[in-house]
């Protein structure tokens, strides 16, 4: 069987070089094109999404111990899971209880939070961020 | 709906508009390239009328029913809002009718003039031409900023305009677009972001204060300007205009967002003379800080048009692959974002 990388490959250069110029109609020769870009990005996603989940699973576990060293309170800094939903949660309830935990301690966590934020992000650009590679 | 149905369809819409025209017939019938809130039709309708030959241009514009705005864009209020500038200096289209019911086309639709002139994508390698040339040459970079001063200077409660929202004084304005961009937001999107999250609390949070009131068209820009002989014949795309805060159009002239490599802003005006000039029309002081602030905002709307566009295409609503890109684009505005914040 043929690589799923080398079969996309082909399809992409066919989309873009067979394809794309045999049609005149605008609307479907852009579709094709995009069909074509959307194709590469699936590619890579298909490639990078096991070793991109489990580095991402692990940032958050990291991230939520050092958390709960900051001694946060309990009900803003322990989810039930450590997942992407509970960093936006955790996010949320920071900017709600500034006040109340004081400027310094916000910025702490915040500083933590956004250092994980920074590296899930470049976790998704390995695939988005690639275009015409 | 085919392209020769829908002018067979409009043929008939303006017979019944026209009552005085004889011979009624369409030429030039496009349907133009780009919208992905609407359909857009171009054309010319030739007629007899009192023993003499009439040609007008004309714009229709129709709600497909499931445009990257969703529930956020009202065809019969871009409808209002064209109408109510005919009478004002802001160079716009004349607005003729407005048709709600969805019997004849298959969704709203309104129907205006079509302005002579061209709207050259600014991304492509012949708008980006284009608009180099016409800075050389130094007509259209003037018109450019005359258009946008023409805009927040105008009197918008005189001209009615009034009734597409007035924020209250200090920080309101800011809130509502948050809210508003959060809404569409919601409804599209399908795993959480917490980069967004952090983004919108942020946004939240540093909220600036408007000097002054004014009318805002939201994604003031080349590419959304009509323009003939080096000027600007009709703004265009009333589809983001409120009232708000002047500094929120002046920021997306001043955005990295909308030059892709060109040193002039917008493809087409020397940032100094865009901030002097305007300044100078409008009476206004570009604060940089608060466009800084608003850039950061358009980040976060641009991520909520790429979360609804590609919500649309995995809801089966929206077959069009550009939509289903999208969602690509979301990581890589929000790491312009997270730049931005300093993470």
């Amino acid at each position: 069987m043929l690589s799923a990388k080398l079969l996309v490959g082909e399809i992409v250069s066919s989309l873009r070089q067979v394809i794309g110029p045999a049609i005149s109609e605008p609307y479907p020769k852009a579709q094709a094109y995009m069909a074509a870009t959307i194709l590469e990005f699936v590619a890579r996603q298909i490639e990078e999404r096991d070793g991109s989940d489990s580095k991402k699973a692990a940032l958050l576990e990291t991230l939520f111990d050092d958390i709960d060293r900051l001694g946060l309170p309990a009900r803003i800094a322990s989810p039930r899971a450590r997942d992407a939903a509970a960093l936006s949660e955790l996010i949320s309830n920071l900017y709600q209880v500034r006040s109340e935990i004081g400027e310094s301690a916000f910025a702490a966590a915040n500083l933590r939070v956004r250092q994980a934020l920074r590296d899930l992000l470049s976790l998704d650009l390995e695939i988005a961020g690639k275009e015409g590679e | 709906m085919s392209v020769p149905s829908v002018a067979e369809r409009i043929t008939s819409y303006l017979k019944d508009r026209l009552p005085a025209a004889s011979e009624l017939s369409l030429s030039d019938f496009v349907q133009t390239a780009g919208g992905w809130s609407h359909e857009i039709y171009t054309f010319y309708a030739n007629w007899r009328q009192d023993g003499r030959q009439m040609r007008q241009g004309f714009c229709v514009r129709k709600d497909p029913g499931c445009g990257l705005l969703r529930n956020l864009s009202s065809l019969h209020e871009q409808f209002r809002v064209i109408k109510a500038l005919e009478s004002t200096p802001v160079p716009t289209p004349r607005a003729y009718w407005y048709q709600d019911d969805p019997g004849l086309l298959g969704g709203p639709f309104f129907v205006m003039e079509k302005v002579e002139g061209e709207a050259p994508n600014p991304w492509s390698k012949a708008g980006k031409s284009f608009y180099a040339e016409a800075a050389k040459r130094g007509t259209l970079p003037r018109s450019f900023v005359e258009a946008l001063a023409s805009l927040h200077n105008l009197d918008w409660k005189a001209a009615g305009l009034d009734f597409i929202g007035v924020p209250a004084e200090g920080r309101d304005f800011a809130r509502r677009e948050i809210a508003k961009w959060e809404s569409l937001i919601d409804q599209s999107i399908r795993k959480p972001e917490p980069a967004l999250t952090e983004l919108l609390m942020w946004l939240k949070v540093n909220a600036p204060e408007v000097q002054r009131l004014a009318f805002v068209h939201g994604a003031y820009r080349t590419g959304n300007l009509m323009i003939q002989n080096d000027a600007v014949s009709a703004i265009i795309d009333w589809e983001l205009q409120v009232i708000g805060d002047p500094m929120y159009d002046v920021a997306y002239v001043l955005s990295d967002l909308n030059r892709e490599g060109s040193p002039l802003l917008s493809c087409v005006v020397e940032r100094e003379f865009f901030l002097d000039y305007y300044q100078l029309l409008t009476g206004l002081k570009i604060d940089l800080e608060v466009c800084r602030y608003y850039e950061i905002l358009y980040m976060m709307r641009s991520t909520a048009f790429w979360l609804s566009a590609s919500g649309l295409f995995a809801e089966g609503k929206n077959k069009d692959l550009r939509l289903a890109r999208t969602t690509y684009s979301v990581p890589v505005v929000l790491d312009m974002a997270a730049k931005a914040l300093g993470f």
